[in-house]
């Protein structure tokens, strides 16, 4: 393909490539993402693929590998249309059926189906699965037709229509920024501040060279939105970067992928080489005056530096130190120079916002947060994956009705929202609606759209202790609050863990986490109190129990819990003393075992590998 | 040709020159804002925090540290309200916890209203207030030491733990360290740490007058902008 | 690991300092982990003073400042993982090995390290080991990975199944 120098060309393409397709009856869509991936489906495809050629389809049936469909516990993941056919945990042994049976003369093969695990019956088609149907998946839809390594794919789907739009003279800069402001757009990586004034103040702000970047750092564990839309579908990013890139004034854009994301980066990669080829990146984009190229930067492994000014630094090769924000880095920024800085969810939503235009967008929401936005929703529930929601549904739904209700036939305790820099909320707050400022007014976030679901079996406390953890070995270490603060709110919270807690340590810990979120440097410091602040607020039970009673009654406290043998449940069979590390069990064959508590570490061997569940915690 | 800007510091209105800091800007007309990892003649970098203050946006207080706040027209600053000064007590706190035995620390400590420490005592050589990194980077630009590591981790070291031979041993590192300076009573041996309290800064003077320079040197040789 | 030499990784990035973690983790790549010598060839050609390579390479968790176990076993600490007992499974690596994270047994056949989320969360809690990655992993599979690979003597890391 070659160098398209205006609009019209990219239109022509468009055509050129939809008609090359013509002869198409069957698409079938394979997920080759992360999750996927792990599950095997690279053999899968490799096998359907042969098994096509042999039978001579190639030309009939398309085989679009795509990035990630968010439904990764079901992998390898497929969808065969016409027809929205969905197979669920396809593996290489089943790939001469579906090309034999289904592909070839159109039966379902019964096994592959997906079972909804609440009512336990066989789901046919994609969009009548349960876990799909409440969502509104306006970006995640986009990944499926879509390989993410082919440019051909994003433009036969309609890709760069909007950049078109923005690049003929229709469209201003300033008519840009107007239509993002009025669809009342706000940042979706976790700081929820408007897109639009962003934009403004980049465009007013002095300099004639500005850059635009986009945050792949994606740090909070459990939060894997932004690869998926990254790895899955990179041209929607890009395009979005372009856009913002023609209305603030800038020419240079950087892509900053964490470390731990290989694929994305290589996605990435590939596509900002395909659309250098069609012109679609570099000097007079179609024609215009406007230029703009993107380079990807990678991180280092710091979670720091998702982190507006630890990231530009990072990019700039020095270490992700945060720095003073009390001028915006859309004046000084990267460099010194006023930068746009958004999340990757953030761009994927610009382009589909100046094609259906703000209303369309603003139509979805509450009446401060527009739109949609992707939730990774994973722990104890029975659908964990992306859910890509309207804002203002309420936590209820995305955990009962989309999540499918507690796995186990345990009672859901919490829900931990906005990864480290969130809260956790108990039950009785399930019906506040998912919304920027009611679950920050509730001590969470929607944050990046972590949202891990708890059980009677998380301990709050541990759960406080773990965020702080995590918390400290990602400081950048700078400022007093953040370094010291944390560390002596995770040394009080130990001493509750262990059996040493007194009860004026919860109020100092209230006092402490109030002084940093006031004083802390940055956004990491300054949030990292909110854990423990929220679970003391929801949870003061579990916490006073811990101190008074030092009991903890999820069992997870190592210093507070007992390893036991159920006499009711256990046969003697030996596997328990076979597999213990600490020689602490001991027992004869078809007789009771006894664990010695003085020996056992609670390392957790013997609970797994027990067959019939006799090990107990007290 | 120095420009000025009108700020009001404390209900006081102050002529600043521009392209200075709130916090170069209050010394100079003998407000205190108490302070640690500030130096006049190195860059500021907001690392203690000691010398935060709020500054008022529309009827909102933003926390912020002075060192790093540039005066602008017509800026509402304010230094010593009682939310300040619990911040700074609980600051300071966490401060004296973690090195007491300095002199300097000690004396923070008592300025800023510490009168009980929560925390069991620890006895850190260095606090990481970077006064050490930043003069020999700016003043000698010899860039023998730096930070080095993270979060807990961080502290200040020779590169690969040696010291170099462009280390031309100045001292000037030496100098600027507030730990280098004992407590009045010698150093605490462990176990036997305490909030010292004997500050020449002289409290109840400082109680009367909330942020009035009492030129309490924070620490023999560790003098604050006054004495520049 | 595919090799470049030094040489070739500083191709085209002299006297760029704000090329200097790309660089870094090139090396990070090639040659498993930055030693002295090459922080010090780094810091010439880049135009870097020496402390600041070494406070980059100090700072940032994807850079080893010595080398790793003949088998990196790294462990999800995400908090979907945490929460299905990832905790757990640290303590069974370096229970079992002997070693802290970060370390290497004295054998040099192992290390352990943690990060912080990898995005497979529905899969966790999710163990990889040289490329080859290991889902709904429990302690009593962790401890059976170790012992085989462990029972290994060859050059090339095989996938093992934990079934």
């Amino acid at each position: 393909m070659s160098r398209l120098n205006s609009y019209r060309e990219l239109e022509h393409l468009r055509e050129q490539l939809r008609s090359k397709r013509k002869d198409i009856t069957t698409t079938i869509m394979i997920c080759g993402g992360t999750g996927c991936h792990a599950s095997g489906s690279q053999n899968v495809i490799q096998t359907i693929q042969e098994e096509l050629s042999r039978q001579g389809l190639d030309s009939k049936v398309r085989l679009c590998v795509t990035g990630c469909h968010g439904f990764c516990e079901q992998g390898p993941v497929m969808v065969i249309e016409p027809g929205n056919l969905f197979y669920c945990h396809v593996s290489a042994e089943d790939a001469f059926e579906i090309v034999h049976l289904t592909i070839m003369q159109g039966e379902v093969i019964e096994r592959l189906l997906y079972t909804d695990p609440v009512s336990g019956r066989k789901v046919r088609t994609e969009s009548e699965i349960p876990f799909y149907v409440s969502q509104d998946r306006q970006i995640l839809s986009q990944n499926r037709g879509v390989d993410p390594c082919s440019i051909e794919d994003y433009i036969v789907a309609g890709g760069y229509s909007a950049l078109t739009r923005v690049v003929n003279n229709g469209f201003s800069p300033e008519d840009i920024i107007a239509e993002i402001t009025s669809s009342d757009l706000r940042g979706r990586g976790g700081g929820g501040f408007p897109t639009g004034r962003k934009w403004i103040e980049c465009k007013e702000a002095h300099g004639d060279e500005k850059y635009v970047i986009c945050n792949a750092d994606e740090g909070d564990p459990g939060a894997y939105m932004d690869r998926c839309v990254l790895e899955g579908n990179p041209h929607l990013v890009l395009e979005g970067m372009m856009i913002g890139a023609r209305a603030v004034g800038a020419n240079k854009g950087y892509i900053y992928v964490r470390n731990e994301y290989p694929l994305a980066v290589k996605h990435a990669r590939i596509a900002v080489d395909q659309a250098r080829t069609l012109g679609l990146l570099g000097e007079n984009i179609l024609g215009s005056s406007f230029s703009f190229d993107v380079n990807i930067a990678r991180g280092g492994g710091a979670f720091v530096c998702g982190e507006s000014t630890a990231l530009m630094a990072s990019i700039e090769g020095k270490v992700g130190e945060p720095r003073p924000k009390d001028v915006h880095t859309a004046i000084d920024g990267l460099y010194h120079k006023p930068t746009v800085l958004n999340n990757v969810e953030t761009w994927a939503n610009v382009p589909s916002i100046i094609l259906k235009g703000s209303s369309w967008f603003a139509s979805k929401g509450t009446e401060r947060s527009k739109g949609t936005k992707i939730l990774a929703l994973t722990g104890r529930i029975k659908n964990t994956g992306l859910v890509e929601i309207p804002l203002g549904t309420s936590i209820h739904e995305v955990v009962f009705d989309i999540g499918g209700g507690a796995v186990n036939g345990n009672a859901i305790k919490a829900v931990q929202t906005g990864g480290p820099s969130g809260g956790c909320l108990p039950v009785g707050k399930f019906d506040l609606p998912i919304d920027f400022d009611v679950l920050h007014e509730a001590g969470s976030m929607i944050g990046s759209g972590g949202m891990v679901v708890m059980d009677d079996e998380s301990c709050m406390v541990d759960v406080a202790k773990y965020f702080l953890t995590f918390l400290q070995n990602e400081s950048c270490g700078k400022c007093l609050p953040c370094r010291v603060g944390i560390d002596r709110m995770l040394e009080i919270i130990t001493d509750i863990t262990e059996g040493r807690g007194r009860p004026e340590q919860l109020d100092l810990l209230e006092e402490l986490g109030d002084t940093i979120s006031q004083t802390a440097l940055c956004g990491l410091g300054r949030t990292a109190s909110n854990p423990v602040l929220s679970t003391l607020r929801y949870f003061r039970s579990e916490y006073e129990e811990h101190i008074k009673d030092r009991k903890c009654s999820a069992g997870v406290c190592k210093a507070l819990i007992t390893y036991m043998v159920d006499p009711e449940k256990c046969n003697g069979c030996g596997v328990c003393l076979r597999v213990c590390v600490h020689n602490a069990i001991t027992g004869n064959k078809k007789e009771v075992h006894v664990i010695n508590t003085q020996l056992c570490q609670k390392c957790g061997i013997c609970r797994s590998e027990c067959k019939f569940d006799a090990i107990k915690v007290v | 040709m120095l420009q000025y800007v009108n700020v009001n510091i404390d209900g006081a209105i102050i002529k600043a020159t521009k392209g200075t800091t709130v916090l170069d800007t209050a010394i100079e007309y003998g407000i205190c804002i108490p302070h640690l990892c500030h130096v006049p003649y190195l860059s500021d970098i907001g690392a203690c925090r000691l010398c935060i203050v709020e500054h008022v946006v529309n009827g909102r207080s933003k926390i912020t540290t002075s060192c790093t706040l540039n005066v602008e027209e017509g800026m509402v600053i304010r230094t010593n309200t009682e939310r300040i000064r619990k911040l700074r007590r609980n600051l300071a706190e966490l401060l004296v916890a973690q090195a007491p035995n300095s002199r300097a620390i000690q004396d923070i400590a008592v300025r800023c209203g510490v009168k009980e420490v929560r925390y069991p005592f620890r006895n850190e050589d260095c606090v990481l207030c970077g006064r050490c990194v930043r003069v020999c980077t700016e003043i000698w630009k010899a860039r023998a030491i730096g930070f080095v590591g993270r979060g807990k981790d961080r502290h200040v070291d020779f590169p690969f733990g040696i010291r170099p031979d462009f280390c031309k041993q100045c001292g000037s590192c030496i100098q600027l360290c507030p730990m280098t300076i004992p407590p009045c009573n010698g150093p605490m041996k462990p176990g036997e740490e305490r909030l010292c309290g004997q500050c020449e800064s002289q409290m109840i003077v400082a109680d009367q007058i909330p942020g009035s320079c009492v030129w309490c040197e924070l620490g023999e040789g560790f003098a604050c902008g006054r004495y520049a | 690991m595919s090799h470049q030499s030094l040489e070739q990784i500083l191709d085209g990035r002299r006297s760029q300092p704000n090329q200097l973690i790309e660089v870094l983790q090139d090396i990070q790549e090639n040659y498993g982990y930055i030693s002295e010598e090459s922080m010090k060839a780094v810091s010439r050609e880049l135009g870097v003073p020496i402390i600041e390579v070494y406070r980059v390479a100090s700072f940032y968790k994807a850079f080893r400042l010595k080398p790793a176990g003949k088998n990196v076993l790294t462990l999800c600490m995400g908090t979907a993982c945490h929460v299905r007992g990832a905790r757990l499974l640290l303590d069974q690596a370096t229970g079992q090995l002997g070693v802290e994270p970060g370390e290497v047994t004295p054998d040099g056949l192992f290390s352990v390290e943690y990060v912080n989320c990898l995005g497979a969360c529905a899969l966790g809690p999710i163990v990889t080991e040289n490329g080859s990655s290991y889902h709904h992993m429990t302690p009593g599979k962790l401890r059976k990975l170790i012992n085989t690979l462990g029972s290994y003597r060859v050059e090339e890391t095989q996938h093992v199944s934990t079934q």
